[in-house]
């Protein structure tokens, strides 16, 4: 998989780089060379803000980590887990609670390694996708995210007056989009079951 | 209302942690710390998606691209201005976050459109980085029917993404 995200994002990069460099040497050449070298610029500027906001950030996560507050809620968000993904081993339940509550918390870095333990226990080693796997891997691609620190303080940054008023629809839109997920996993199991 | 939510929750995160007898101070240092590699680590994934981007807008790619698109889009009420950050984000958390804020330096951060893209931006994840990494210490190949109902989730958060940024 991952060598197919790299073809496609090769693919994109590749494609716009020549194409676009053809054409911009037609009608105006003048600029190929200042258009290039300005990305170099904004990645520069874009990278200093997003360090500002990292560092402000991964400091009080990792208070949030260190205080046990993200086990506390691992805890609470037991009983909905066993309703979504069924019954687990135990080793498996325990590291869906880590990954989405950290999911949840915004600790990125706390929610990738707990997101591969989980798939791992709940692996049956028959090489094939069980209902457990699928419902963890979409409802990490639809994220719920209670503070969206990264965006607020980008928001922040490029002049915005009222930075936080995107964290209700943000909510809003996660906890749809989650639900029509966990919604169609359930349907598109149920039909494979009564397919066999 | 919501410039308090923050604030206090912060305090509410330093009262916790202090009795829970946290050192908080030495802890904050050490994981604002871990900001300096991980911007290392991206810098240059940023990087491609600006050279991209700036040729693409530059040579005027991205005109025809979105005329293209602007019907099915129009349909369903999603700006064309946001295109390319649909298109990105699922491949691409940095890029995602570079064409996001081009948008907000483009059309202003308290604007529909910068407001759309960073409820876009914050309702989903890179579905592909997800899908490699979590199976990664598996062997399990296909994913069967995981992709294809992401990609429908991820269409359907766009969608309502824009609808609820007219009203909220």
């Amino acid at each position: 998989m991952f060598f197919i995200i790299n073809i496609i994002m090769n693919l994109i990069f590749n494609t716009i780089v020549i194409v676009g460099l053809i054409i911009m040497l037609f009608i105006k050449p003048d600029l190929c060379m200042s258009t290039i070298l300005s990305a170099g610029g904004k990645t520069v500027n874009l990278c200093i803000s997003l360090l500002g906001i990292y560092a402000v950030w991964l400091g009080l996560l990792e208070i949030l980590e260190a205080s046990g507050l993200n086990k506390i809620v691992a805890k609470l968000l037991r009983p909905i887990i066993k309703f979504v993904f069924g019954e687990q081993n135990p080793k498996a339940s325990e590291q869906i609670a880590i990954n989405i509550s950290s999911n949840m918390l915004g600790l990125g870095n706390a929610s990738t390694p707990s997101g591969i333990k989980a798939i791992q226990f709940m692996d049956d080693g028959s090489g094939r996708i069980n209902q457990g796997q699928t419902m963890l891997m979409i409802i990490n691609s639809m994220s719920i995210q209670l503070i969206p620190t990264t965006i607020i303080g980008l928001r922040i940054a490029n002049g915005s007056l009222n930075s936080s008023n995107i964290i209700l629809p943000i909510l809003i839109v996660s906890i749809l989009s989650t639900t029509l997920a966990i919604v169609l996993v359930k349907l598109a199991f149920k039909f494979l079951k009564r397919k066999k | 209302m919501s410039n308090y939510v923050l604030p206090i929750l912060i305090v509410a995160l330093f009262v916790f942690a202090i009795i829970k007898k946290v050192n908080t101070y030495s802890v904050f240092v050490s994981g604002a710390t871990k900001s300096l590699t991980l911007i290392a680590d991206i810098f240059a994934y940023i990087l491609t998606i600006f050279i991209a981007l700036e040729l693409f807008t530059a040579s005027g790619l991205s005109v025809y691209f979105c005329k293209a698109l602007s019907p099915i889009f129009s349909v369903l009420g999603i700006p064309t201005e946001l295109t390319e950050l649909i298109i990105v984000k699922p491949f691409s958390g940095s890029g995602g976050l570079a064409l996001l804020t081009d948008v907000y330096q483009k059309y202003g951060a308290d604007s529909y459109i910068s407001r759309c893209a960073s409820v876009i931006f914050g309702s989903s994840e890179t579905v592909f980085y997800v899908a490699t990494v979590y199976f990664s210490k598996t062997k399990i190949k296909k994913l069967g029917f995981a992709i294809p109902v992401a990609m429908l989730c991820l269409i359907f958060s766009v969608i309502i993404s824009c609808l609820i940024c007219r009203f909220i």
